[in-house]
């Protein structure tokens, strides 16, 4: 993991690159959506694989902390005029320190049991968000427009400096994975995920490790938040803090290589674009085969391929060999 | 190997790049084109396929010859002041999911290149689809969308039609009102049970609100989650506070549920007057003789067509089209294309801007509505039709019947509402 090869380096660079020069070929807005989207998903993938891939601690309460992240700097930015980048900075400890407060009592609960308390977690935090007159309730607030700049983190004319916000966040997250995973307490993680008892014998602090890794992906998970309560300028319960989008983000990771710096990644690009515009195209006639499109879809790559899409192309590197 | 897993993530993205390249679109002569956001799939889907059913219509009434029907716009094919020009809906697909309803907005005009909008049923969908196209200066008229902050935005280009919460609530107390006069009754007491989403906060917001200005009491303030399995504790709380009047905001799984618990836990208010759920499509089947006596808020009934012939004619269209009656659904989302229709045809351009003057200096008789309202017309700064008002029907032998305002009553209203036990 931790050393890259010339002819690998180069490919990721050809990427980055390719994707710094797409909103410069593709004009539209709706593509620029779509990998905003993506980008987005991604990140929250990039994010939950801390949790689910490394540690073993399946997390189905993400949506939690990306509406946390979306709340704070909202709220933040309504009623004490903070800049949203601060909020972006608030929200993220506040989600952190969230999970650290989850963390502690939920950390020694392993499998199953951890999924169900984090949706538990998750749904308490929405019921709470929907009742409480001071972030709007069920009504959502709408964000005050301000003129158009990248302090304001808010843009009217174009979406493409969402596109580099967003690209550059999960290039940053990817990073900061990469960084966790190839130094001490990667291998802490995976040893804690592998066994319990084994790692616990070995010395590692178990619920120590694995608070870490909360409270990063926490943060990460509200800066994705932050960054839609900016891009939509929009928010309620419904649109941020319901379960289907902690499922999606699980569904990104799973899909694509849980376990893997890159497997979320390429999980976000198959689904998120596939969801999109299957709706655009075949949505409209109502008769939802968008839906069972990426239901079979989900269904085959679990069945055939448990390791993922990127395990997948790994086996395909190989053979071709 | 390595280098392998890297060129899968470029073919991916080639994919991606070459997808997004070949749906761009292409634009017709002659033809306007108007986007239309609604729920077409997802858990909503069949109210969506409703509003569409109803939008369809119009656009086939706008676009044909129907000399008999008194509506904007019938008589001629096209609108005759652009050249006979055609409307053409491009309709697109929220799933009922806010940021859907923003992405599908700004494709359809920056992709498909419309000149203005309709939808989107849900309020919170509204919101960010208008807002788009307010950002895209793009004219927006919603005729089916009911959250009262949507014309508090003061936005320049989205213009509402039909009556929103405010509005329904008011009714809902002036019908009260008006049956004390006509029946020599006193209210003291009211109930306010509501869903706890956007919809039904809202609506019981109002209800706490205007009740004081009306000398009521409110003695029970019960929100709930529309999707409870069990409402025993919500009717037993009511059960106590015993109120002279329930007004009840639900969607249409509680609405089934409530009234099956009012029945076996035998609440009776003088009556029960209701929001949305009580009026579905779906509602009647599923209770049947219980859903007799409920009062509901409505913008259209049938049974207005005894008044107005027109409700006829165009149920019949809706008929011989889809098999199916109009539904209240279908009527709200009607009105729309022929509002923007009209200011098209008034501006002669689909210029967004003349477009927008032209929706200001709106004035469409009441005769040429399928509602009892004094017609349309925009106010100036809200651009909410200050003319659009609710009626509210009552269920009587399994039908929808007008019983308010008095003056398009089909019927008289049952009132109290007959106890459980001597109902078969």
């Amino acid at each position: 993991m931790g050393k890259f090869t010339p002819r690998q380096i180069a490919l990721y660079v050809v990427v980055l690159v390719a994707l710094i020069a797409f909103p410069l070929v593709v004009k539209g807005t709706f593509p620029t959506h779509v990998m905003i989207m993506f980008f987005m998903f991604a990140m929250m993938g990039v994010a939950w694989n801390l949790l689910g891939g490394y540690a073993a601690m399946f997390s189905f309460g993400q949506a939690a902390f990306f509406g946390i992240g979306a709340y704070t700097s909202t709220i933040l930015l309504m009623n004490y005029h903070v800049n949203p980048w601060i909020g972006l900075v608030v929200g993220g400890i506040l989600a952190a320190l969230t999970g650290a407060a989850i963390g502690i009592p939920c950390s020694n609960l392993r499998g199953h049991y951890f999924a169900i308390a984090s949706i538990a977690f998750a749904e308490i935090v929405r019921i709470c968000f929907n009742n409480w007159k001071f972030v709007g309730a069920a009504e959502g607030l709408s964000l005050p427009l301000l003129p158009e700049s990248l302090g304001n983190f808010m843009f009217h004319s174009t979406k493409v400096p969402y596109y580099y916000i967003m690209l550059a966040f999960l290039v940053l997250s990817i990073f900061i994975c990469w960084y966790i995973t190839v130094n001490r307490g990667g291998f802490y993680l995976r040893a804690i995920k592998e066994s319990h008892e084994l790692a616990k014998g070995m010395g590692i602090s178990f619920v120590r490790y694995r608070l870490y890794a909360i409270m990063v992906s926490a943060f990460l998970t509200a800066m994705a938040g932050t960054f839609y309560a900016q891009y939509i300028l929009y928010l309620d319960p419904e649109s941020v803090l319901i379960l289907p989008i902690s499922v999606q983000v699980v569904l990104v990771a799973m899909l694509g290589g849980a376990g893997t710096i890159m497997g979320p990644v390429i999980g976000a690009v198959i689904l998120i674009p596939l969801s999109e515009y299957t709706r655009v195209w075949l949505g409209t006639k109502g008769t939802g085969v968008d839906m069972m499109l990426y239901g079979v879809l989900i269904m085959l790559i679990s069945a055939y391929q448990p390791k993922g899409v990127w395990g997948l192309l790994t086996a395909i590197g190989k053979r071709a060999k | 190997m390595r280098g392998e897993r890297g060129r899968g993530l470029l073919f991916v993205l080639t994919v991606l790049l070459s997808l997004s390249m070949a749906s761009a679109g292409v634009a017709a002569d002659k033809v306007i084109k108007i986007g239309a956001v609604y729920p077409l799939t997802g858990n909503i889907a069949s109210t969506g396929l409703d509003c569409r059913r109803g939008v369809e219509l119009a656009v086939d009434i706008i676009n044909g010859k129907y000399p008999d029907l008194n509506l904007p716009l019938a008589k001629d094919a096209g609108l005759p002041n652009l050249g006979g020009a055609k409307i053409e809906i491009v309709f697109a697909d929220t799933k009922g999911e806010p940021r859907n309803g923003q992405a599908e907005a700004e494709r359809l005009v920056t992709q498909e290149k419309v000149v203005a909008m309709i939808g989107a049923y849900q309020s919170s969908v509204t919101k960010t689809a208008s807002q788009a196209t307010e950002r895209l200066k793009i004219p927006y008229v919603c005729s089916d969308s009911s959250s009262p902050a949507l014309t508090e935005r003061d936005l320049k280009y989205f213009f509402r039609v039909s009556p929103h919460d405010a509005i329904f609530v008011r009714d809902q107390f002036n019908f009260l009102r008006d049956l004390e006069k006509a029946r020599n009754v006193k209210f003291h007491t009211i109930a306010a049970l509501y869903e706890n989403t956007e919809f039904g906060s809202n609506v019981g917001k109002q209800i706490l609100k205007v009740a004081p200005e009306y000398g009521y009491r409110v003695v029970a303030d019960i929100s709930y989650a529309a999707n409870a399995t069990d409402v025993t504790s919500e009717v037993g709380r009511l059960i106590k506070a015993s109120p002279d009047v329930l007004m009840h905001a639900s969607y249409i799984t509680d609405a089934i549920l409530f009234t099956k618990t009012f029945k076996e836990m035998g609440f009776n208010p003088q009556g029960i007057t209701t929001f949305a759920g009580y009026i579905e499509p779906g509602y009647l089947p599923a209770v049947k003789g219980d859903g007799n006596y409920f009062v509901i808020r409505s913008t259209f009934a049938l049974d207005l067509a005894k008044r107005k012939p027109l409700v006829a004619k165009v149920n019949e269209l809706f008929k011989k089209k889809y098999g199916i009656d109009m539904s209240e659904n279908a009527a709200r989302s009607f009105t729309a294309p022929f509002v923007l229709a009209d200011a098209m045809n008034r501006a002669k351009t689909t210029e967004a801007e003349a477009v927008v003057k032209a929706l200001l200096a709106t004035d469409i008789p009441g005769d040429q509505v399928l509602y009892p309202w004094i017609g349309i017309k925009f106010d100036p700064q809200s651009h909410q039709n200050i003319y659009a008002q609710g009626t509210l029907v009552q269920i009587q032998d399994q039908n929808y019947v007008t019983v308010w305002p008095f003056d398009s009553a089909a019927a008289p209203v049952i009132w109290p509402f007959p106890p459980w036990k001597s109902r078969k």
